[in-house]
């Protein structure tokens, strides 16, 4: 069966079967490894993808339920230029560290600070609190977050 | 292979579940994809309720608000009538799952799962929040409490639906507090909850009290006896120490995974103590119909 | 590219970002649960599901005959020895005539997809006869217990071990005060993101074998010898592991990708554990039970100490020998203690596995030795700080196990410092501002961690760095970076000596045809030994370059060149040469420098019992730290919060402080998890919390922001003077917890972890024993 979605900016038809997981569908069938899977249940965010703006749980989601819409994944954050800048405060801020969480961090990031251009602490600690992550303790993936922010409201001003 | 159908509307619903009334429905699948993995349910075709847009509104109807049941979590958040009218309801919403899950999740979804630890359960029992539930032929409208038999068991027949909930409007209280005790601050499911609806007069009488507790019984457990109780009393110690009396004898909780049944029970009385601080906090504001709630993580 | 790391220089003791970090913030970084190819299988396994049975029987033919099932295999297909571990080689590939937990596998089976993989996986029928079992650690020491092993000579003992200085036991007597407690500490689950995983593939008489592993090397050994294949024709490939934590060190689906491959030539086939078989199946820190005595002099000075410790390391040893003997070696803590009496045992149940966890046994003996110091603290009336500043060790000291610390010994240090700390000073008063129905509370642990493997196994690593033709230096690095960063700090060590900048370097990762063998990526010995070892090749390397563009450039010699980025210099005249162009003069073997480094060990043996020396003890190289945990706990629920978490850690120097910053992050969070929360509930053998939504690991909303601060000695052994910072931080949470609330609230949870109904239990035990 066809289902035609956006992926990554780009119109794709693809036939495969309806009840086929997001997430199988995106790292099998189209390469995109980028999104982790690492509980199946939706209790670690780690195959977090944006699905018309808003964050989804990809192992939570079946293939019918893409039709028509848009999808970004990790690998439609950053361009041929260079990293999008919330991937870089995370470099910067050593906010990776095996790696596993981190695409669904910065997506999940970047869903916040869709919202919310100046979050607290808290509230980005709320905002992440659907991720696991097993080596960072969280604190230095909220202070890349924290000074990305910053950053992008002192550069609005001047 | 399952199929798996997105109806745009009830007519295509409605079509579908005649054609197959072996179909499982589902909106966030937040819970019912779990269960598929873990091969506790293996249905033979899917019906996900996404793309039935009349399915996701909040309206006012007047007296009263209606809560489409395929609203998510995030949606009912970000309604600044929620926030407003339903205090209790939108602090349950705030600590429900992650935000992925509210992102997915629906409170329709949250009321048939029918989990004694559903969160939005409690808030739902204390604003007598009636369940409204629609078949091809016919919609009916129950009081929720009426509509939850047991622990995954719901009042929904073959070929129904929920279509939403429909919440009064005027809610004579002036303190809604909900807390949830889990086994850590996100992701969690609930050891016990609290959700409290009070009027207290100016000079710090209870007036009205209603009780709600989740995952210390079979369904939602209130305590009517706690209620009356505390009416005509302070919020002090002493009183609330025989409300919580009456709440632990209230409450029939199991030994479980999360905790065991005794902890639970304490527990449940104990969550009253807290209204004390609580109405400290908001005493300013206590004449205020639109009590805003006061953040609690 | 408005941020590259083409501009970041790499100098010792400078944050630098993470080389990796780059491809993983991208979703580009391939881990080894990444690999797909249209024609791939899929491998999975049939476990026992009970906790000690004889196998009578497996019903393969009903999953052979689906359409799609290429193999299912069973012992009687493993050609080799079917027997893995690392000392002691005990557990099976695929269970031959007995299961000995739920996890053990008993038949494995390749398919074409994951679909029909579930489907004959779930046909395939045991016959099991339930045998009697054992889940309790020390009664599987007693007369008539069951035995997990057939040919168990000692009863269900994998291995005991003592260790007795001074007067041992009888230097009680001497003690003013004497303090004693038991403890209970659970299973605690690694619960890296990425579940093991891995693929292989049999191609040209070649099984290659990319897996998410910490010891490609053993590995292969160890595979090859359990499924009877030429180790020779082996090559294991390890990418960055998606976390492991000691969780990965040793074999988990290496021989069954490997078996699945040797029965399907020429066909990748991927294994790829769901997180419920990854909780089933691996290795876990050991529970243990821990039984303390502490006697001191009436000013506080400790004078004896008795340690009992029972760790279940479940059917296998995996490592459990070692672990345990780590634990007994730590169980003093980093105090003089002149008499001590130090016993343990590791033991056979039919329990979850225990294996090799960040902190490896130390953690549970700190978390108990750490409370008995602050209970002394209370008896003798001087103040935690105070008792631990007293008894710290120095250099040149005896430590409890009886080794003489000739290297940094920087706990005092680390303890002068917290006072230092705003939040250390301020403490009564944030205690006094508690709101209504909560108490506060601070509390302190010391903790040690040694480094490297002790004195028998050699701790050995093999660097190789190699000039290439485009001018670019690139380390081939032999140990695996499970997500510590130790391959990024390789670079910054090349960097240094090389003066080049992130842009002139570059990385293989483990892999065994292509890198040397570099050891284990474990006991915080990654940066230390292989860092050693590749600061002299590179040393080898510039040397020689140095002196090959003297030559060239006709100078006097060596002595007039420098290395600066991209070329050779003259320093003299300014003359250049580009690295690219004196690479391509010089043939593969003059570009490429290779240089062994093997880890001091302690010249002393305190242990009489050749077997300890065998599993490590002693050691002479610690890290140290103190830690400060600020708890609140509302005495309503039981519920505890973290508020605020202090570290300071001696690690010696610090190469790169964001990468140990993140070390001890990483560690801390773990350990107030293991403190707070982390329990595996075991019922008779089985799992109770089967998943990550009963296991429950920490969120972003339950852990504090977290100060970390270090002292940094000077190491003289180590590389720039560092010493391993990957276990230490581990250790201080769970007793720095248990502190703090005994200072709120004045009750001791002796069983892990402190839950809200642990806590809410002893409170109203507390509150009872008052009211009579």
């Amino acid at each position: 069966m066809k289902i035609r979605f956006c992926i990554n900016g780009k119109d794709l038809e693809i036939e495969t079967r309806f009840d086929r997981r997001v997430i199988d569908l995106l790292r099998e069938d189209l390469g995109l490894t980028g999104p982790k899977e690492s509980c199946g249940s939706g209790e670690c965010g780690s195959c977090v993808v944006i699905v018309d703006g808003e964050t989804r749980l990809s192992c939570l989601m079946l293939a019918a339920q893409l039709e028509g819409r848009r999808v970004t994944t990790i690998e439609g954050i950053s361009s041929p230029e260079g990293l999008h800048p919330i991937q870089e405060a995370f470099v910067e801020h050593g906010a990776v560290q095996c790696g596993f969480c981190t695409p669904g961090m910065v997506l999940t990031s970047i869903d916040l600070l869709s919202r919310n251009s100046d979050p607290t602490r808290k509230e980005i600690r709320d905002a992440i609190s659907g991720n696991l992550c097993r080596c960072t303790g969280y604190q230095k993936i909220v202070d890349a977050v924290e000074d990305f922010s910053r950053k992008n409201r002192e550069d609005a001003q001047t | 292979m399952k199929p798996v159908f997105l109806p745009r509307s009830k007519e295509e619903l409605w079509d579908l579940l005649s054609r197959y009334p072996d179909a499982m429905v589902y909106a966030g699948g937040t819970d019912l994809l779990v269960r598929l993995r873990k091969g506790i349910l293996d249905p033979k075709v899917l019906v996900c309720l996404e793309r039935i847009d009349s399915l996701k509104s909040v309206e006012d109807q007047g007296d009263r608000f209606f809560v489409g049941a395929c609203a998510t979590h995030a949606r009912l958040l970000a309604e600044p009538v929620i926030g407003r009218l339903y205090p209790v309801l939108f602090q349950a919403l705030s600590q429900l799952g992650s935000p992925h899950i509210r992102n997915m999740g629906t409170i329709g979804g949250n009321i048939v799962t029918a989990s004694p630890a559903g969160d939005t359960l409690p808030p739902l029992y204390v604003l007598s929040a009636r369940v409204l539930i629609s078949g091809r032929e016919e919609s009916r409208e129950v009081p929720i409490k009426d509509f939850i038999i047991g622990p995954g068991r719901t009042g929904l027949r073959s070929g129904e639906i929920i279509e939403g909930v429909r919440i009064e409007k005027m809610q004579p209280y002036n303190l809604a507090v909900f807390e949830k005790i889990g086994q850590r601050k996100a992701l969690s499911i609930s050891i016990v909850s609290l959700a409290a609806l009070l009027k207290i007069s100016e000079s710090g009488i209870v007036e009205k009290a209603r009780f709600a507790w989740g995952s210390v019984g079979p369904t939602i457990v209130v305590s009517p006896e706690a209620e009356s109780f505390l009416v005509g009393k302070r919020l002090e110690e002493g009183y609330l120490k025989e409300a919580a009396t009456f709440a632990r004898r209230a409450a029939s909780p199991i030994d479980d995974v999360r905790a065991s049944a005794s902890y639970r029970r304490l527990v449940a009385g104990n969550l009253l103590f807290r209204l004390e601080g609580h109405l400290k906090e908001n005493h300013l504001k206590a004449e205020q119909p639109d009590l805003p709630w006061k953040d609690q993580a | 590219m408005s941020y590259s790391m083409k501009k970041i220089s790499l100098e010792i003791g400078k944050s630098i970002p993470r080389f990796d970090a780059f491809a993983k913030v991208t979703g580009k970084e391939k881990y080894a649960s990444d690999f797909w190819s249209p024609d791939m299988l899929w491998a999975g396994v049939k476990r026992a599901g009970v906790p000690h049975a004889r196998i009578r029987g497996i019903k393969t033919d009903e999953a052979i005959s689906i359409p799609g099932v290429l193999s299912v295999l069973t012992s009687r297909d493993v050609k080799g020895t079917n027997r893995q571990g690392v000392v002691r080689k005990d557990q099976p590939v695929l269970a031959d005539d007995r299961v000995r937990h739920c996890g053990d596998p008993v038949a494995l089976v390749v398919a074409k997809d994951r679909e029909t993989l579930a489907m004959a996986l779930s046909a395939i029928e045991l016959d099991l006869e339930p045998l009697q079992a054992v889940f309790d650690p020390e009664k599987a020491l007693e007369q008539g217990a069951p035995l997990v092993h057939e040919r168990n000579l000692e009863r269900n003992l994998l291995l005991k071990g003592s260790l007795e200085t001074g007067k041992g036991e009888a230097a009680f007597e001497e003690c003013d005060e004497t303090v004693e407690a038991e403890f209970r500490l659970p299973h605690q689950e690694h619960a890296y993101l990425e579940t093991e995983a891995g693929w292989a593939i049999l191609r040209d008489g070649v099984l290659e074998i990319t897996a998410s592993t910490q010891s490609p090397f053993r590995d292969r050994y160890e595979m090859a010898e359990a499924i009877g294949f030429d180790m020779h024709r082996v090559r294991i490939i390890a990418p960055y592991c998606g976390g492991a934590f000691g969780g990965k060190d040793g074999i988990t689906v290496q021989s069954l990708l490997g078996l699945a491959a040797l029965n399907n030539p020429g066909r990748p086939v991927k294994m790829w554990w769901s997180r419920e078989e990854s909780i089933l199946a691996s290795a876990k820190r050991h529970p243990a039970r821990l039984y303390y005595k502490l006697g001191a002099k009436k000013d506080g000075a400790f004078h004896a100490l008795s340690a009992r410790v029972y760790f279940d390391t479940g059917p296998y040893d995996h490592l459990g020998g070692a672990v345990m003997a780590l634990g007994l070696e730590h169980s003093g803590g980093p105090y003089r203690i002149p008499n001590a009496n130090l016993k343990a045992w590791s033991v056979f149940t039919n329990n979850p596995i225990g294996g090799p966890f960040r902190g490896f046994g130390v953690t549970q003996a700190n978390a108990a030795m750490e409370q008995m110091v602050d209970l002394m603290a209370k008896r003798v009336g001087i103040s935690p700080l105070d008792i631990r500043l007293k008894n710290a060790l120095r250099r040149g000291d005896r430590n409890p196990a009886g080794v003489t610390l000739t290297g940094s010994t920087g706990i005092g240090e680390c303890l002068k410092k917290i006072p230092a700390s705003r939040l250390w000073q301020e403490r009564e008063t944030w205690k006094k501002a508690a709101p209504l129905y909560k108490k506060r509370g601070a509390g302190l642990a010391s903790a040690m961690q040694g480094m490297g493997y002790g004195p028998l196994i050699p701790d050995t690593a093999n660097a190789k760095i190699e000039l290439n033709r485009d001018g670019r230096f690139r380390v081939f690095c032999g140990v695996v970076d499970m997500g510590q960063g130790n391959a990024s700090t390789y670079l910054q060590i090349a960097g240094e000596i090389l003066n080049q900048d992130m842009s002139g370097v570059e990385l293989v990762l483990p892999d065994t045809a292509r890198t040397l063998p570099s050891g284990s990526s474990s006991a915080s010995r990654t940066t230390f030994t292989y860092g050693n070892a590749l600061i002299k090749a590179s040393k080898i390397l510039k040397q020689r370059l140095l002196e090959k563009a003297a030559d060239l450039l006709m100078a006097k010699g060596s002595e007039e060149m420098d290395i600066v980025p991209g070329c050779v210099r003259h320093m003299p005249s300014g003359k250049e040469m580009p690295l690219s162009a004196l690479a391509g003069i010089l043939s593969e073997a003059e570009r490429t420098s290779v240089a062994r480094y093997r880890t001091p060990s302690a010249k002393e043996s305190p242990a009489s019992d050749p077997l300890l020396t065998l599993h490590g003890i002693p050691h002479i190289i610690f890290s140290y730290a103190a830690h400060a945990a600020f708890v609140e706990i509302d005495t309503l629920t039981g519920r505890i919060e973290v508020k605020c978490y202090l570290a300071i850690t001696d690690c010696g120097r610090i190469l790169n402080p964001q990468a140990f910053e993140q070390q001890i992050h990483g560690g801390i969070a773990q350990g107030l998890g293991y403190a707070l929360c982390e329990e595996l509930k075991v019922d008779h053998g089985m799992i109770l919390t089967p998943d990550l939504g009963t296991y429950i690991i920490p969120t972003s909303m339950d852990l504090p922001d977290m100060e970390s601060s270090a002292v940094e000695l000077h190491e003289e052994n180590g590389p720039f003077g560092l010493k391993g910072a990957g276990e230490i931080a581990v250790n201080g949470p769970y007793p720095a917890v248990a502190n703090a609330i005994a200072d709120a609230c004045g009750i001791r949870i002796l069983e892990g972890p402190m839950t809200a109904e642990r806590v809410l239990g002893a409170l109203n035990a507390l509150q009872r024993g008052e009211a009579q």
